[in-house]
């Protein structure tokens, strides 16, 4: 307990140690929201991983503990930066290629490296989203077992999440990229089910070899940018830069009028070499096959945060970079992207109707959802991506519920078969209502987050695409049915008494435990606040999405 | 600055050399005092002369060679560095007449300074991989021979060090291939020092012979070249490298059979699994890094000093001295693609680390492509480009020693309690030994390439610098389309197809390490092991410090480059 307690208050000066500055000049990234979580949660695993096996059954309640307390530090800063209670951000006055908060160290100066950090209103919804998830997932996984190992592992990796979304710098980008992926592989081999090891080594490898091609395309592109030797942040040896700020700004400049930023040819290449990268993070068909297998066997923590976040990391950054840098290659790959989108939306719901895992249905449905992100970004309407940002914040808050309704049923049923259990409601009510809730949340049930980004992609989707619109329509109403018939079978029938599963042997099925409790609700008051009053983040997106249109597309009616 | 060979001033430059030298022959004596008497003769009088006899107790012990090599190259790296420093990097020429024998500059003293820190901590962990007993009580027939056997090991050890200096240096290749033969000779011994397993004689022996062919093949170049041009001073030979003919070219390629081995590319590979699987980790760990790098300095010498293209007036295709580009491309291709995939197979990791190192290998040669391919066609590559891929080279060359070796000393800690041949001798580590288990964990993340460690940054600017090559400065001119570029683009490719290829085999590490249970009779903790432990750490802080902070050692390693003064003949 003195270690802890000595230790929260390092941290706590860590976090807040920045704010002795002076106030406009803080850097309130680069600490508090990046470093802080990572380093707090090495120190842990560091601390953790040398005691023996019964002094670490001891530790694992105030290790827990200190890592809540420890995760709601960002949070507390990102919902602050919201507010501007800390320091006054003009969230929606930002123009195209000017972030908020931005800090600029130089790194590794020889090829124009530097720790670039910054935020707009693409990154700081899903920052804020990593943020909330963190202490959201700590809470529900509440009991995991091994807690002194599972709990820095899940905070750590939020801090990955939450740099890819802040660096503003290729090279910083990248690292941060390929970090998530550490946390995540340890998380399923560690804690999964019975396929772990093929699941673990599945997730690693499909990321690591897609995210090797986009790295070759972005360090093509860093040649193909000019020289400057003078300037801040260039490489002393190369001579460029691998800073996004000023890639955005010369590709823009070039993309001006007719011209086009380093001819269309090799647009289309670099495009698609950086798309790959993307859509397999996504993950989009055919490069889905990867999420299933890794979702069914992580653990509900890391399937929380997997799908929560590490998902969008693909969309972030389809919109981040290539969009922004290729506008030409994006217009030419329009009807690709749709037609992927339309694939992944149709036979993500499709292999839905044929699981009778649970959790392998959610993990379908968010395939399927994903491809609603990438039908947002195809209709190049400013509507569409304001539409495909609030499917991520969305899908963010709704998927680790989903995630979270498995996790339980899992822990106390110890089976994910949909006919598995019967008559839940009798069992276990609160359960019964989480999984109806987030079920109904997730097929998009008006006044649910969900809705509203599905009602815009509509609106977006019509004057583009016409009357191919029938075909998300019809899907919908699949994702309805898979839905429906796999709530009836679980929550209603098997008569009164229901039908308690048989991987119980005769015990009484129990309740949730409060921790699952806590967590779900906080998850559905969010997915219901969002939805109500969708405005909060949407303005945010509204802004991004239009000064984005404004910079990017300068030639106008597409 | 040049100094005449055996000079004053040869002595004062060369004082880290010498101490090498110094050490080595301790090594012979120390050991050996004792308490003889040498008798005048025809007196009765007796002067005591120490060598032989009942030797001393503090002197004899057989942990005395350790040490003393340990204290030895701990010394010279100390003096190299302080030397450095001191600005002492001017660039200083040893000749005998007309004739340039050696060179220090920021090249040779990088290389050294390589060399030397492997050889270090492979000499460190060897103290407790090969432990030295004392005299008392009974000893096993094993620990009896390792007794014995101490002093010769690190002999060999130092005269690996001497060799792969005297590489470094070298400024005419007839030195550099007696430095090659000093540390191979050396190399064959200690790859086969556990003559009496199986597995080590007949690594030895297969080391030995394979090297021995390639060697022979290789001095045949060199004496073809001398033919050609009747000099091996590199100096003359790339100022007279464009008047040669077809001769030339064909003892360039016998010469590059030669180093290839030493770099162990394929096809001229196949004695190095065997070789690593059969000798003690540490020097596997040696072979993998230090010796890889001394055939690297024979092939940048040879191709990129001597026999670096220039561009001609019809693009480089007129040039038949820059067919070697084309050769070392497709080897490099075939070098990486099969190092992996045969790792993908073996199941002993030593085997896999060999593999693995093959598959690097590969990547340094596609690098050295790239240089070659510098000057292509009309387009006027800036002048640095060469550099930055040399230093990147180098810099993949130096974070290499921390994870590869790091690696094999992992294996080496669990060879002292027997044997580390199978992939289930790791499994379960994680467990017994957290942090050495992370440890390994890191330095396979590393050898994949996983930011952001060392090995993530020396593959990224090896990447870099042939994308920089194949690009050129095509931006400047506008309107370019993707068969603008160089072919050397795909080399890029093919390396980071490749390296995605080899995070299977290095995961399954991972994974056996932290999933699986540990097998029979290796549930206890691990051996102690002070001093290999201690090896371990330094690999282990020089991987991440490295990739977190590596601007320094880029920095070095491009002034190291800039020495090398490529295409200014």
């Amino acid at each position: 307990m003195l270690v802890g307690g000595l230790l929260l208050v390092v941290a706590a000066l860590m976090a807040f140690f920045p704010s002795l500055g002076d106030e406009g000049d803080v850097d309130w990234i680069s600490i508090p929201l990046v470093g802080f979580p990572i380093i707090v949660s090495c120190i842990l695993l560091a601390f953790a991983s040398q005691e023996s096996r019964a002094r670490k059954e001891i530790l694992a309640a105030p290790i827990r503990l200190f890592t809540l307390a420890a995760s709601l530090i960002p949070l507390a800063i990102s919902t602050a930066l919201f507010f501007d209670w800390l320091i006054l951000v003009e969230w929606d006055t930002l123009s195209y290629n000017q972030y908020a908060l931005e800090k600029e160290y130089i790194w590794i100066e020889t090829i124009g490296v530097s720790w670039h950090v910054g935020m707009d209103g693409l990154s700081f919804p899903m920052v804020w989203l990593t943020t909330f998830l963190i202490p959201v997932t700590i809470i529900t996984t509440w009991d995991e077992k091994d807690g002194a190992t599972y709990h820095p592992l899940i905070m750590m990796m939020g801090g990955a999440l939450i740099g890819v979304f802040v660096s503003l710098d290729l090279f910083l980008f990248y690292v941060f990229w390929e970090l998530t992926l550490i946390p995540m592989f340890f998380l399923i081999l560690r804690w999964g089910g019975k396929d772990r090891r093929y699941a673990a080594q599945k997730f690693f490898i499909y990321t690591f070899c897609a995210s090797v091609i986009m790295l070759l395309g972005l360090i093509t592109l860093y040649f193909l940018m000019p020289e400057s030797s003078s300037s801040e942040g260039y490489g002393s040896v190369t001579k460029r830069t691998f800073d996004m700020t000023a890639i955005f700004s010369y590709a823009a400049e070039q993309n001006k009028g007719d011209g086009v930023f380093l001819g269309k040819n090799l647009q289309y290449i670099l495009f698609a070499m950086l798309m790959i990268g993307f859509l397999v993070k996504l993950p989009a068909v055919p490069f889905h096959t990867w999420l299933p297998d890794a979702h069914v066997q992580a653990p509900t923590g890391g399937s929380m945060l997997l799908a929560g976040v590490m998902l969008k990391m693909g969309a972030y950054g389809m919109l981040r970079l290539p969009i922004a840098i290729f506008p030409d290659a994006m217009i030419f790959y329009q009807d690709v992207i749709m037609a992927i989108g339309l694939i992944s939306l149709v036979w993500g719901a499709i292999v839905c109707l044929g699981q009778t895992n649970l959790k392998r249905m959610v993990a379908y449905s968010s395939v399927s959802h994903m491809g609603v992100i990438l039908l947002g970004i195809a209709s190049m309407q400013p509507l569409g991506y304001a539409a495909a940002l609030f499917m991520m914040f969305a899908h963010g808050i709704i998927s680790p519920m989903l995630f979270a309704v498995c996790g339980a049923f899992k822990h106390h049923y110890h089976s994910m078969e949909i006919g598995a259990m019967r008559g839940m409601a009798k069992w276990s009510p609160y359960l019964a209502v989480y999984m109806m809730f987030s079920w109904m949340a997730s097929l998009g049930l008006p006044l649910l987050a969900g809705f509203v980004a599905e009602l815009m992609l509509m609106i977006a989707y019509w004057p583009v695409y016409g009357w191919w619109i029938l075909l998300p329509g019809a899907v919908l109403a699949i994702t309805a049915a898979y839905y429906l018939w796999s709530m009836q079978r679980t929550i209603f029938e098997g008569g009164d008494e229901g039908q308690p599963p048989e991987s119980l042997h005769g015990e009484t099925p129990p309740d949730i435990t409060l921790s699952e409790n806590i967590g779900m609700i906080i998850l559905a008051i969010f997915t219901v606040l969002f939805g109500v009053f969708p405005f909060i983040a949407l303005g945010m997106m509204d802004d991004w999405t239009v000064a984005f249109f404004n910079g990017v597309f300068t030639r106008g009616g597409i | 600055m040049s100094v005449e060979v055996f000079s004053n001033d040869f002595w004062v430059i060369f004082a880290p050399e010498l101490v090498l030298v110094v050490g080595l022959l301790s090594i012979f004596i120390v050991p050996n005092l004792g308490n003889t008497k040498f008798r005048i003769p025809l007196t009765k009088k007796e002067i005591p002369w120490f060598l032989g006899g009942r030797r001393f107790k503090s002197t004899g012990s057989p942990a005395i060679p350790g040490m003393l090599a340990t204290v030895t190259l701990f010394t010279a790296i100390g003096m190299m560095l302080i030397d450095i420093i001191d600005g002492g990097l001017k660039g200083t020429t040893v000749t005998s007449g007309d004739i340039q024998i050696l060179q220090i500059d920021a090249f040779s003293r990088f290389f050294e300074i390589l060399f030397l820190a492997t050889v270090l901590l492979a000499s460190m962990a060897s103290l407790d991989r090969i432990p030295a007993h004392t005299f008392d009580g009974k000893k096993t027939l094993e620990e009896m021979y390792d007794n014995r056997r101490q002093a010769d090991f690190y002999i060999l050890l130092l005269t690996t060090a001497i060799g792969m200096c005297i590489v470094a240096l070298s400024r005419d290749l007839f030195v550099l291939f007696v430095g090659l033969e000093l540390a191979s000779l050396a190399t064959y011994v200690l790859v086969g020092f556990h003559k009496e397993s199986l597995a080590g004689a007949e690594s030895g022996v297969k080391y030995f012979i394979v090297g021995s062919v390639a060697s022979g093949v290789g001095l045949y170049g060199l004496s073809l070249l001398y033919l050609e041009f009747g000099t091996l001073q590199l100096e003359l030979l790339s100022r007279d490298w464009s008047e040669g003919s077809i001769l030339g070219t064909i003892a360039l390629g016998l010469v590059l059979v030669g180093f290839g081995f030493k770099v162990s590319a394929a096809p001229f590979h196949f004695a190095a699994p065997d070789a690593y699987a059969g000798a003690n980790s540490a020097v596997a760990g040696v072979l993998a890094t230090a010796s890889k790098a001394m055939g690297m300095i024979g092939l940048i010498r040879i191709l990129l000093v001597i026999a670096l293209p220039d561009a001609q007036p019809g693009g480089m295709e007129d040039d038949v001295s820059a067919m070697w580009i084309y050769a070392l491309a497709t080897l490099s291709i075939v070098t990486m693609t099969w190092g992996n995939i045969a790792a993908l197979g073996s199941t002993n990791p030593k085997r896999m680390l060999a593999y693995s190192s093959v598959a690097h290998a590969g990547y340094m040669m596609a690098a050295l492509t790239a240089v070659g391919a510098w000057r292509w066609g009309e387009i006027d590559a800036p002048a640095d480009y060469g550099e930055a891929i040399v230093a990147a080279v180098l810099f993949h060359m130096f974070v290499l020693v921390a994870f590869k070796l790091g690696a094999f000393l992992v294996l080496g800690l669990l060879e002292i309690e027997g044997g580390a041949s199978r992939l289930s001798s790791l499994s379960g580590l994680a467990r017994r030994d957290p942090l050495i288990g992370t440890a390994m964990f890191i330095f396979m993340l590393a050898l994949a390439g996983v930011p952001p460690l060392a090995g993530f940054v020396s593959k990224f600017l090896v990447v870099a610098g042939i994308v920089s090559t194949s690009v050129g400065d095509l931006s400047a001119n506008g309107g370019i389309s993707f068969s603008d570029f160089h072919w050397v683009w795909w080399l890029a490719l093919a390396m980071f197809i490749n390296s995605a290829i080899s995070v299977f085999y290095y995961l399954r590490i991972g994974v056996v390490m932290f999933l699986d249970v540990p097998e029979e009779g290796r549930r206890k903790a691990l051996p102690y092991g002070p001093s290999i432990r201690m090896s371990i750490w330094i690999c282990l802080v020089a991987t991440v410090l490295l990739g977190l902070s590596g601007d320094t050692l880029i920095n070095m390693c491009y002034r190291a480059a800039e020495s090398l003064n490529l295409g200014q003949y």
